[in-house]
């Protein structure tokens, strides 16, 4: 059978539309899902880095090259009792994004390691929380660490292979802290 | 040809990613974990046998001077299928595989086998096409990720299973793994040394002297 | 991030064939001799950075106000298809040297995964209409790198003796493993401590 030009821009137009339609359809179904998983890991997240209190609304932080923003989060009277931080970082595979809790007076309290494209089995290893352990408690009498000198030697050996994550995690948790302690009440 | 040979051809003797060599860039990339593999095949193996369903189908409607176009519309359609629902309904496999999941439009295996399969046989025997290249496709993948994982990060990570976290641990190589095999140039080497020993394997079988 | 932070970072960091896999196919394919590499490699140059420029103002004036982003990858791979079309036909029209030099690999470029890469990865980014152009041929010149750095060591080794099994397309991937090792110097650490 002979198709004229129309004839053909007929049908691959019927194809495409029906394509078109099909995605349609297919999307209206996965997109509320979609975007409820990503609040709900927000949220997850959120209060998995402080134990008590209420998580306020995110303020967002203009003009950082770190700190993106961040989340009040205040006790039963209202008031502050700590600080969530999102935080951005560079690591060996590109960004890295944080939330990290600290203290009013710049203590790093909590961490997670939110979305990244580290090498899995070397930087990936930072989503463990036992990962962050070596962060906690430091900000206000020991510096946050960011340099292997500043590990003990088995902390030294476990980031080994994942040099940049471990200093692109420090510097942004050390400048999350300063931040605390400069311009947040 | 037989229906089993419709099949099992693209398993050993058309293998896309030894033999022809097509559908390279997803293969290396997401082959640093067993799993990210697993669903990298399970994605191309439903892209694929959707294309080459529908291109069997629609092979008298679609006219011969824009085949190309539509083959890929078809295919494209079908990649965004597996793309939403990855990110819907696996949010970790989705992040992992990032953007590989797209570039499923691009791997020349499945246009080839639209190309060079569906658009002259029926329905039946590109089911078959498809299942026999998509299935031949993930073991490719699965090895090439099997070699970098095990070898480069001493572990083979699979799906989580009640208290088993996936993840199998092998005693010795979890210490000390060879780290390169885990980052971009491990892919290619491995890579590399698998095809000549299938090479190798071949000569051998056809009595060649190595 | 500064032009020549995108620079620097597309041509060494991430460079797309190296250490992002994208275009592996005609990096195998095309590498056997110098010429025809560099024919592919400008040839891919020139469509990455149209397209990067084509599809961001497709995405960025069509589908992000209609709210259809779950359409980019269709319509992202017919606008790289038709794109492909058409500069082969302004090319020949225009300049039948340049035609002789590169035609014969446009065709190919349609299914390089590097093209639609880039057009994915600069909306990822979100990148302005002149980043994503910059990216597009910063990544475009990574990826002629990589394949003419590759070409003229193909063809020294073809006068080398080579085992058997390991002749043709293994060495081949080998040798590019052993690039992409040297290309591990560069780092996004590197990257920002040049550049900030």
């Amino acid at each position: 059978m002979k198709l004229g030009i129309a004839g053909i821009a007929l049908r691959l137009a019927v194809i495409a539309a029906a394509a078109a339609l099909a995605l349609g359809a297919v999307n209206s179904v996965t997109a509320p899902v979609i975007k409820e998983r990503k609040a709900r890991e927000l949220q997850e997240a959120l209060s998995s880095l402080v134990e008590s209190g209420t998580i306020g609304d995110k303020q967002v932080v203009e003009q950082h090259p770190v700190v993106q923003g961040f989340y009040p989060v205040s006790d039963e009277k209202g008031e502050p009792h700590a600080y969530i931080l999102d935080l951005l970082s560079i690591g060996y595979g590109g960004e890295m994004k944080l939330l990290a809790a600290f203290s009013p007076n710049g203590r790093v309290e909590s961490v997670v390691l939110m979305e990244n494209e580290e090498t899995p089995g070397l930087g990936k290893k930072a989503e463990n929380p036992e990962y962050m352990e070596k962060y906690i408690g430091t900000g206000v009498d020991t510096p946050v660490p960011f340099r292997k000198d500043d590990l003990s030697r088995e902390e030294a050996d476990a980031v080994t292979g994942a040099t940049i994550t471990f200093r692109g995690i420090g510097t942004a948790l050390s400048e999350g802290s300063e931040y605390v302690k400069e311009q947040l009440p | 040809m037989t229906a089993f040979q419709d099949f099992s051809k693209g398993l050993f003797k058309e293998n896309p990613i030894f033999v022809i060599l097509l559908g390279l860039c997803p293969a290396l990339a997401v082959s640093n974990q067993v799993v990210n593999a697993l669903g990298m095949g399970a994605g191309v193996i439903f892209v694929l046998l959707g294309s080459n369903i529908f291109v069997s189908l629609l092979k008298n409607f679609i006219p011969e001077k824009v085949r190309i176009p539509s083959y890929i519309v078809i295919i494209a359609s079908f990649v965004t299928i597996v793309d939403l629902v990855l990110q819907a309904y696996l949010p970790t496999l989705s992040d992992s595989l990032g953007v590989f999941v797209k570039l499923i439009v691009v791997n020349c295996a499945i246009l080839g086998r639209a190309e060079a399969f569906a658009n002259r046989n029926n329905i039946g025997r590109s089911i078959l096409d498809a299942l026999g290249m998509g299935i031949g496709f993930t073991l490719g993948l699965v090895l090439i990720a099997l070699v970098r994982e095990v070898f480069g990060a001493g572990t083979i990570t699979i799906f989580p299973m009640g208290s088993f976290d996936g993840v199998i641990r092998i005693p010795g190589l979890v210490d000390a793994p060879v780290m390169v095999l885990a980052l971009a140039a491990g892919a290619l080497l491995v890579m590399g040394y698998l095809k000549a020993f299938f090479n190798w394997l071949e000569m051998r079988r056809k009595g060649v002297r190595a | 991030m500064t032009y020549i932070g995108i620079i620097i970072m597309f041509v060494f960091v991430n460079n797309f064939i190296l250490s992002q896999f994208l275009g592996l196919c005609p990096f195998i394919g095309v590498s056997k001799n110098v010429d025809s590499a560099i024919g592919m490699g400008f040839a891919v140059t020139f469509v990455m950075s149209i397209a990067a420029l084509t599809t961001w103002a497709i995405y960025n004036f069509i589908l992000a106000p209609l709210d259809i982003t779950f359409l980019q990858t269709i319509t992202f791979i017919l606008v790289i298809a038709t794109l492909v079309q058409l500069v082969e036909m302004v090319i020949q029209k225009t300049s039948p040297p340049l035609y002789k030099s590169l035609g014969i690999y446009l065709p190919l470029i349609t299914t390089n995964c590097a093209v639609l890469g880039i057009a994915l990865i600069a909306v990822r980014s979100e990148y302005s209409a002149l980043e994503s152009f910059v990216a597009g041929i910063a990544a475009g010149l990574g990826f002629l790198l990589a394949i003419v750095l590759m070409s003229t060591i193909r063809e020294r080794m073809d006068r080398e003796w080579v085992p058997k099994p390991l002749r043709g397309t293994p060495i081949a991937f080998i040798t590019g493993g052993l690039m992409a090792l040297a290309f591990m110097a560069f780092d996004k650490a590197l990257l920002n401590n040049l550049v900030g």
